[in-house]
């Protein structure tokens, strides 16, 4: 059974059923419902809001033309739709779609000894969205957000300060957090990254580092 | 694993004071969308049209964020989908006004996108999750969640249900319902929170 024990919020639950989330951040809340059925649970209870708040609304008339429009319709052929995102733990279909493929298809951009990211395009320009590979054992040297951080854990895992974190386990950090990720030995550990400023070492001997870190949203 | 096995059992005997005897809804919308999927019947199509679009416009106007005749299209593309994707439709899972919510809400969305002209190939149906597979009582417990939430919701608080209509119905974010409503984000997240207490949205129930 699919497990995580580091949960997106309530709120982000809700803005999720409710479509309100930006893309990046509504990609990143759906690969970790492919891994946690607590929070699949809370969402369908969350989209159960919305379907009674539907039936609540007071009805606007609609005109027969529409009707007849539709009806009119009914026997076009089915658009072309990519097969739905199902529960299993491997890499979430979305995630796959994204990428083109599975990991083996990615470019990695080496940041530090320790660290690659693969910048990843959802259309969304005002996210970044990234995968993060920190090599077994290594550390990402400790670093501040500018904005918020959305993580959620692919394969392997890591701790910080704070904790330790395995796939399907999902973190949200909003400004000025200071962390230094350790990966846990053994193996990578990769991790999809949803940022809205990029992140800052703090460290004076990584400062250099920064320019390199400029936000990359596509 | 011995905790979920327990737990089953507990719906299982909850169940069988609650559902009917075959085990599914029987509400008639549901078996109308059963029906749609199996038969490919305009009638029964029609039916659910004459009621659900009128639905479906009020949700596209909601906030006022669409023109009429966007409303009627987003209601047109809804009713499509909806006669496209009803032998999909398993009513032990969710209730017939929760999955047409998502299509609708879907095609809200991808029609708010294209008309602000922004650029992704991922549709709102990619980002949305069909989950396969689950165990009994978490699909109990989801039917009877939305039977659950239609019970409550009447009893909201007016200033509550006030913000989950901006959420679910307008659309509008947890940041975006506070500047409309000229309300601190704290108090449109501390309302939310006491929504879903009251509407019993359960957490931890594994």
């Amino acid at each position: 059974m699919a497990m995580a024990n580091h949960h997106p919020s309530n709120d982000f639950l809700m803005e999720y059923a409710a479509g309100t989330l930006p893309v990046a951040q509504a990609a990143c809340i759906s690969a970790h419902l492919n891994y946690c059925d607590r929070c699949r649970r809370v969402y369908d209870q969350m989209q159960n809001i919305g379907g009674v708040m539907l039936e609540r609304l007071e009805p606007v008339p609609v005109s027969e033309a529409v009707l007849d429009a539709v009806l009119g319709r009914l026997d076009e052929p089915e658009p072309l739709h990519h097969p739905q995102a199902k529960a299993a733990v491997e890499l979430p279909a979305l995630l796959r779609r994204i990428i083109n493929g599975d990991f083996s298809q990615l470019v990695w951009k080496r940041i530090t000894k320790s660290l690659s990211i693969s910048y990843l395009s959802t259309g969304d320009s005002d996210y970044e969205f990234a995968l993060y590979r920190i090599a077994a054992g290594g550390r990402i040297p400790e670093h501040q957000h500018a904005g918020t951080e959305m993580t959620l854990v692919l394969e392997g895992g890591f701790s910080d300060s704070n904790g330790h974190y395995h796939a399907g386990d999902f973190i949200y950090r909003v400004a000025d957090e200071k962390h230094a990720p350790v990966a846990l030995d053994g193996e990578d550990c990769i991790c999809l990254a949803v940022l809205d400023a990029p992140l800052r070492f703090t460290g004076w001997n990584y400062r250099w580092l920064n320019p390199f870190l400029q936000l990359r949203a596509s | 694993m011995v905790e979920e096995k327990g737990e089953n059992e507990v719906g299982a005997q909850r169940a069988s004071g609650w559902s009917a005897p075959t085990g599914r809804r029987t509400d008639e919308w549901s078996e109308c969308l059963v029906h749609i999927g199996k038969s490919h019947d305009r009638a029964a199509f029609t039916r659910f049209f004459r009621h659900f679009a009128p639905l479906i416009k009020a949700f596209a106007l909601a906030g006022s964020s669409l023109s009429a005749s966007h409303a009627d299209e987003l209601v047109q593309e809804v009713m499509l989908k909806v006669w496209q994707k009803a032998d999909g439709f398993n009513p032990e899972k969710a209730a017939a006004s929760t999955w047409i919510y998502t299509i609708a809400r879907n095609c809200r969305t991808d029609m708010f996108r294209r008309l602000q002209k922004f650029d992704t190939q991922l549709a709102a149906e990619d980002l949305s999750i069909e989950v396969e597979g689950e165990e009994p009582f978490a699909v109990l417990h989801n039917r009877r969640g939305s039977d659950r939430v239609r019970d409550l919701m009447g009893q909201l608080p007016p200033d509550q249900a006030q913000i989950l209509a901006k959420v679910y119905m307008e659309g509008k974010s947890h940041s975006e319902a506070a500047a409309e409503l000229d309300l601190p984000l704290g108090t449109v997240k501390s309302r939310v929170r006491l929504a879903i207490q009251k509407l019993q949205v359960q957490m931890d129930r594994q």
